[in-house]
């Protein structure tokens, strides 16, 4: 308090030491800020599945890989379509360094057999001729392993695969292509596509929306505050906060990571607050006590605004601080930073608003008249609400019940989900190639099942094989499987050559002698590497290939429980089930999210519980007082169910901070109303005043945070829309849950004389912390 | 017309070696040195047991051994080889004939496990043997016209006196440039490094160790390392012998099912 009074009275220090730090962080910011897009970076690199996928990802050769279409629509078996194949083949392999491998018609090999010989060959003779093209379309359609799986059953499309042993410039990529356009049409698509674009699109989106929402604020602002000083101050408290947060940040050289850009936007939201409390403090003495001097309102208002302004900063940031509990690095950073640049805002306010009295002396808040009817309408509708609080709480708490009962009913609808592909728009070029390789393809995302035996040629037994055979026969009755391939496969198709296609010849044969011959001759005549791609040198691991035609984890999930009907069968054999590749992980890491932000979340109530009940000297306030936030977390939860948006880690994430941004409202409430009570008021005389003078700063605030973040919905960028709206419903929850149902309560527990115990009703001094 | 050129062109290039011949009697030319190596004599008959040992890029291994018999007769190269281990492919079979006159090759594989005799299709020159890092080039003897040979200088390995041969394959090859250190008088190579069209060695081929037996020189142990992939063939022969009596049936459908001689 001491410090907060005197530095107050140095606004030119004060102003002094603001500059000065923002110039540093400004030109830290400037000179050090480094994008990190690359999602490998999130990863906790020591979690167990992690380190198991990245062992079968390195045994196994399994990459990343971007799929380029080619598309004739007149069918691609002519020789000017194959040619061209064959040149973006190489020239892909040539261009980029960042490409490992590209298979593509003109290079896959085919197991065929002809006049009963068995053959390895590239489908590619190297001949364009029409009777060459012919006999290539005719080999292509007998084999399953590339026929509807790499070129489209109706023939007019192909997939040219290639795989990355590093990271693309996605945009590159695309540019590169369309100089091969033409009659064919190219499209680019696969999950580092996808990735690359939404690291790109969702702060290139923030960027352009960030300052719309600080526009719109900045009118709300003044519209509710009637000040240009005041509406600037709150702005250089919000932006300074943000300044501190990334200035910092990148101070300490940590990189800037895309779950970051989500800080802005909450500091904003939160920031404005302790402005909106400020000013509606300094405006209601100024109205009580016209003749206050400069001094003593400055110091009166900031008396009373210091301990509810700390509460609410400190609840808020340990909503962030929780955060720090998740296993995943950048989450860990962006609770910490926002938490920091929380309490500077809190401090920023605490200093600037009685500063600017000193600076600028008593604000002249304008159109008085205007001001005194609004107040005087606030006046009369903070009366009718509490008249409806007062007369019918039994109507609130029902309705509030009821409320809670929808809530809690949509809750259970919610699914929980992450795809990086419903994150674009349907008719999006992303969505709509996606959509194309899901539909004349295999799919564009890949899941790799790993078994893991430790006998060598383990994976030469029939049983084992004809057990991998039937899993992958269970897998592809899933629609959303495209195909599978394995070493089961394989051998399936070179049985089926060997014993010249004869009735039932596409399976395992029994013996496993036989299996090894049949390895041996494919190993003589192919390409011994595509071989290791499904199984290991000693046959005592085997990859299975998955292609699936949505990114979607809860779609994951039901492949993996499959797969899970089957580890007692493969157990039988010593053979252990892992899973690999970039879509699992991704997996992996979105649950460990979810888990980190639930988690979160849990501690944060708890945490805000005990806080609440220390300030307030009783555990029942402390419980009464989290009723808001938790009716909000419901209705949040339940109308995500209804409306059917998934539970991500980006929702959770709003949640948890929407959460700690809500009980902001509460802790004003009380602190007022405690205060009125310690005053000497009566019941109805502290909610009449807690109502007209907190209420107010309660409705403004949240008008202000809402209409801002309502542009938000109108982003083209739908995950930043579901930011939008799940604040917009967030702060309405909150604001009117402590304006109804918290009052109610309260007076049900003043009525009954266990909110305020006698002994501190008698104790009227209260220590500042 | 063409042909007509073509003909002149060869009594050209004829008369010019000839020429250069006389001219550098002293050190063969590379051209000399490369048909010596072609004609070495490797006897008419010969059987021996090779143990293949191949590494992968992450350094497993798996390890064959075969039992091999090659006969030359008649401008026909035969040859019988059987797998006497892994166990599960034992007495799995593989019979070829070359033709000197260019047809392509014969091959014949026989699976014990479904005791049938598939003929298989004829496998380029630059294919993996047996799905190794040797190719049936490498296993073979490669025509010295295929290359344009120079000698490039003279080189001691571990005592020995090589000339070390560059060659420019004429043709479109996976190893366009190979340089070979063969051992002057002998005929045979000691080393060969095979180059990729960028210019960068992809391959190199040492002899480990090498003997004479009946006259005739056998390379006994040889490595063939794959820098590009980071894999390696090892083969070792053992149990060489030459001048042996085949009966005329040996080489046939009949003997691959009945499995090697001994």
């Amino acid at each position: 308090m001491h410090f907060f009074t005197s530095f107050a009275k140095r606004p030119f220090l004060l102003l002094f030491t603001v500059l000065i730090l923002s110039l540093i962080f400004v030109l830290s910011i400037a000179n050090n800020a480094v994008l990190e897009t690359d999602l490998d970076e999130y990863m906790p690199k020591t979690h167990p599945a992690f380190m198991a996928s990245d062992k079968a990802e390195s045994l196994f050769g399994i990459k990343d890989a971007i799929l380029i279409v080619v598309e004739h629509p007149e069918g691609i078996y002519n020789s000017g379509t194959i040619e061209k194949i064959d040149a973006i083949t190489v020239a892909l392999q040539e261009e980029f360094d960042a490409i490992e491998s590209v298979t593509s018609l003109t290079t896959a090999d085919n197991i065929k057999s002809d006049d009963g010989f068995l053959e390895v060959e590239p489908f590619y003779s190297g001949k364009t001729s029409q009777a060459a093209i012919s006999q290539m379309q005719a080999e292509v359609e007998a084999n399953p392993m590339i026929y509807g799986r790499n070129v489209s059953k109706d023939g007019t499309a192909t997939l040219i695969i290639a795989e990355l042993n590093n990271d693309i410039d996605a945009d590159v990529l695309q540019t590169w292509v369309t100089q091969w356009e033409g009659p064919e049409k190219l499209m680019v698509a696969g999950r580092p596509v996808v990735e690359g674009a939404l690291a790109e699109l969702g702060p290139k989106d923030m960027a352009i929306m960030f300052p719309l929402v600080i526009i719109t604020m900045i009118i709300l602002l003044f519209l509710l505050l009637r000040s240009v000083r005041d509406t600037v101050l709150n702005m250089v408290i919000v932006l300074f906060g943000t300044l501190v947060s990334f200035g910092l940040m990148t101070l300490l050289n940590i990189p800037i990571y895309a779950v970051d850009t989500m800080i802005p936007v909450m500091l904003i939201a939160i920031g404005v607050a302790y402005g909106i409390h400020m000013h509606n403090t300094i405006h209601h003495f100024m109205r009580s006590y016209p003749d206050l001097s400069k001094e003593e309102l400055a110091t009166l208002s900031l008396k009373q605004m210091v301990r509810p302004i700390i509460m609410t900063a400190i609840t808020t940031a340990i909503g962030f601080v929780a955060l720090m509990s998740s296993q995943v690095l950048p989450v860990r950073y962006f609770g910490l930073f926002a938490a920091i640049g929380v309490l500077s805002e809190m401090l920023l306010a605490l200093l600037l608003f009685p500063a600017s009295i000193y600076l600028l002396g008593k604000p002249k808040y304008k159109k008085a008249k205007a001001d005194f009817e609004t107040q005087r309408e606030k006046g009369t509708l903070s009366d009718t609400l509490q008249a409806l609080l007062l007369h019918r709480p039994k109507m609130i708490v029902f309705i509030s019940i009821a409320v809670l009962i929808i809530g809690v009913w949509g809750t259970s609808k919610v699914w929980i989900d992450t795809s990086f592909l419903a994150n674009f728009e349907e008719d999006s070029t992303i969505a709509q190639t996606d959509q194309f390789v899901n539909s004349n393809f295999g799919g564009t995302s890949t899941l790799n099942i790993i078994l893991n035996g430790d006998e060598p040629d383990l994976f030469k037994h029939p049983e084992v094989l004809l057990a991998m055979d039937s899993m992958q026969e269970d897998l592809e009755k899933d629609p959303i499987v495209g195909n599978t391939l394995s070493l089961a496969t394989f051998i399936k198709q070179m049985n089926q050559v060997m014993l010249e296609h004869e009735d039932g010849s596409y399976s395992i044969p029994d013996s496993q002698e036989l299996v090894s011959q049949y390895l041996l001759l494919y190993e003589f005549s192919g390409d011994p590497e595509t071989l290791e791609q499904v199984v290991d040198y000693e046959y005592t691991s085997a990859n299975i290939t998955v292609q699936l035609k949505s990114d979607s984890s809860a779609v994951l999930k039901d492949i993996l429980a499959v797969v899970d009907y089957y580890r007692p069968v493969f157990a039988e054999h010593a053979i252990e089930i892992t899973y690999a590749g970039s879509g699992y992980k991704a997996f992996i890491f979105s649950e460990l999210l979810l888990e980190g932000q639930i988690i979160s979340l849990a501690i944060s109530f708890a945490i805000i519980i005990i806080l609440l009940a220390l300030m307030f000297k009783n555990l029942r306030i402390g419980v009464v007082g989290t009723v808001p936030i938790a009716i909000t977390a419901v209705v949040n939860f339940g109308v995500m169910g209804l409306l059917g948006i998934p539970l991500s880690s980006a929702t959770a994430l709003i949640t948890s901070i929407a959460i700690g941004i809500g009980v902001d409202y509460a802790i004003h409430f009380l602190e007022h109303y405690t205060n009125e009570r310690l005053g000497g008021s009566s019941l109805e005389q502290a909610t009449r005043s807690t109502l007209r003078h907190t209420g107010r700063a309660i409705i403004f605030n949240a008008i202000a945070v809402m209409g801002g973040f309502a542009i938000l919905m109108f982003s083209v960028f739908p995950p930043n829309r579901q930011v939008g709206a799940l604040i917009v419903l967030n702060m309405a929850t909150s604001a009117l849950g402590t304006l109804t149902i918290l009052v109610v309560l309260v007076h049900y527990l003043e009525k009954k004389h266990v909110f305020l115990p006698k002994r501190i009703l008698d104790n009227n001094t209260r220590s500042f912390s | 017309m063409r042909t007509h050129t073509t003909k002149r062109l060869s009594v050209l290039t004829l008369l010019i070696t000839f020429v250069l011949l006389t001219v550098s009697a002293a050190t063969p030319s590379g051209s000399e040195i490369m048909w010596e190596v072609y004609n070495r004599d490797s006897g008419e008959t010969m059987s021996a047991n090779l143990i293949m040992t191949i590494t992968n890029a992450r350094g497993a291994v798996r390890e064959r051994s075969i039992a091999q018999y090659r006969m030359d007769k008649d401008g026909v190269e035969s040859k019988l080889m059987f797998f006497l281990s892994p166990s599960d492919v034992r007495n799995t079979s593989f019979l070829s004939f070359s033709y000197e006159d260019g047809r392509s090759d014969d091959q014949y594989i026989y699976l014990p496990a479904i005791k049938r005799v598939k003929r298989i299709a004829s496998t380029s020159k630059n294919d993996s043997f047996m799905g190794s890092d040797f190719t049936y080039d490498d296993m073979g003897s490669r025509h010295p016209d295929l290359d344009v040979h120079k000698v490039l200088r003279k080189e001691t390995i571990d005592g020995v006196s090589t000339l070390v041969v560059e060659s420019i394959a004429k043709g479109d090859e996976d190893y366009p440039r190979t340089l070979s250190w063969i051992v002057d008088g002998q005929w045979f190579g000691l080393k060969k490094e095979f180059y990729l069209p960028d210019g960068t060695r992809g391959r190199t081929l040492t002899i480990d160790s090498y003997e004479e037996i009946d006259g005739i020189y056998v390379i006994t142990d040889m490595t063939m390392r794959n820098l590009e992939g980071n894999t390696s063939t090892r083969i070792r022969m053992e149990d060489v012998e030459f001048n042996l009596d085949f009966n005329d049936n040996f080489f046939s459908e009949r003997q691959m099912k009945i499995g090697p001689r001994r």
